[in-house]
């Protein structure tokens, strides 16, 4: 798979990652990582600062933990989880049209019937 | 990704030791910390004690992983400075503390793979990427810290410049209505489009930082650019403000000799402090200007 394709989804797949439960921004990025097999190998000094973008946007939220070095700990906020949601959905809709094109299975759509249009 | 090479290991018991230290991990972060990795099993070994004693080995490996991190962290540290001139400086620091934290979990997962010490510093170094690349990542979060702060802080001086001009022009005997709205009172609409234009830059300035980024699409530009709008229609109303009470010196000398209002050490005071405030906010907003231009220019 391309990296520019799967780079073009980063922020849902980062809201993903944070999905079950808080974690540091070494955590989710590893985990982005191995659950793609090595196909995301963007560097991870880059990725943070998309991380930052979405607390900022207040998607997720980041706090210090105070427990020996610093570390930045983030969770998924309400609206996070409502963005994730929407990417989900969104996601499924582009899959299934795609699918439904590209390889001539039935459109998961209903066509609209005339009689009744 | 590293693989065990017998060759290459130290003891795994003393990996684990200092893979925990570097990783800062307490007992707390242990059940978040063992996703990260196979969990570490002390293992017996067969090599022989080291000579020199397993403590000062330790500290030594500990601190030459601590010197090439903490290169790599100045490098970037440099780069972030460079970027938005005096930027703010502690996003800039709490940036570096996190990719330092970042980087030694990475450091620790790798001696966990039975990588050397320096190796397995190198290799985090590599997987974290150049630090150019690494800095100019974070040069739009940057630029859009440096811009909201910008905005905000020139609408605050808003309120207390204008109190001071509204003084001014008072104790200068100019009240609109006795003038017929001539005179002074030309340059308000120039200074209300001022106003206008700060107004509806710092509600982009902020809005393209804070919550309602959300529903945007990530344009770097669009902060700085909004900073520069409000930055730019404060030097407006100022100089309007300035050359307002300038053609009042020259075409009404009397009205700045004769004050009312405030007694008369109050309205001289009022008629001096708001030029005063108005040139220092010109400063402000002068480098304001610059630098929002310049973070502007700087991101793609």
């Amino acid at each position: 798979m391309k990296a520019e394709v799967l780079k073009g989804h980063l922020d849902g797949l980062l809201l993903a990652a944070l999905e079950a439960g808080p974690a540091h921004g070494y955590g989710i990025i590893h985990a982005l990582r191995e659950g793609s097999g090595g196909r995301i190998d963007l560097p991870t000094g880059t990725i943070y600062p998309v991380l930052h973008r979405l607390e900022r946007a207040g998607l997720i939220s980041g706090s210090w933990s105070t427990a020996g070095r610093p570390r930045r700990i983030y969770k998924l906020t309400a609206a996070g989880h409502r963005a994730l949601e929407g990417e989900r959905s969104a996601w499924r809709e582009f899959a299934d049209t795609v699918s439904a094109l590209l390889e001539g299975k039935a459109s998961p759509w209903p066509t609209p019937d005339p009689a009744t249009a | 990704m590293a693989h065990p090479r017998p060759g290459n290991r130290i003891t795994d018991h003393r990996v684990g030791r200092m893979g925990a230290r570097l990783a800062g991990r307490t007992a707390a972060d242990a059940s978040a910390a063992s996703n990260l990795g196979p969990a570490l099993e002390p293992q017996e070994t067969s090599l022989p004690p080291d000579p020199a004693g397993p403590q000062r080995i330790e500290a030594e490996i500990e601190a030459e992983i601590e010197v090439e991190i903490e290169a790599y962290l100045a490098a970037i540290a440099t780069r972030l400075a460079s970027l938005c001139l005096a930027g703010p400086r502690r996003a800039r620091q709490a940036i570096i503390a996190e990719l330092r934290d970042g980087l030694l979990q990475a450091t620790t997962a790798n001696l966990e793979q039975g990588l050397r010490p320096q190796q397995a510093a190198q290799a985090a170094l590599e997987e974290f990427g150049d630090p150019t690349a690494v800095a100019a990542a974070f040069a739009p979060e940057l630029a859009g810290i440096h811009a909201r702060r910008t905005a905000l802080t020139l609408t605050r001086t808003g309120p207390l410049v204008g109190v001071l001009w509204i003084a001014a022009l008072a104790a200068i005997h100019a009240p609109p209505l006795r003038h017929g709205l001539t005179g002074v009172w030309l340059a308000f609409p120039l200074v209300g489009l001022g106003l206008a234009t700060a107004a509806l830059g710092t509600i982009l300035a902020v809005a393209t930082t804070g919550r309602p980024s959300r529903w945007l699409p990530p344009r770097p530009r669009r902060a700085p650019t909004a900073a520069a709008m409000v930055a730019i229609a404060a030097m407006v109303v100022d100089l309007t403000l300035l050359g307002m009470l300038a053609g009042q010196a020259i075409s009404a000398p009397t009205t700045l000799t004769t004050l009312s209002g405030f007694g008369s050490h109050g309205a001289a005071a009022v008629v001096v402090l708001a030029p005063v405030a108005s040139i220092t906010r010109l400063a402000l907003s002068g480098r304001a200007t610059r630098r929002t231009l310049a973070a502007r220019a700087s991101l793609a």
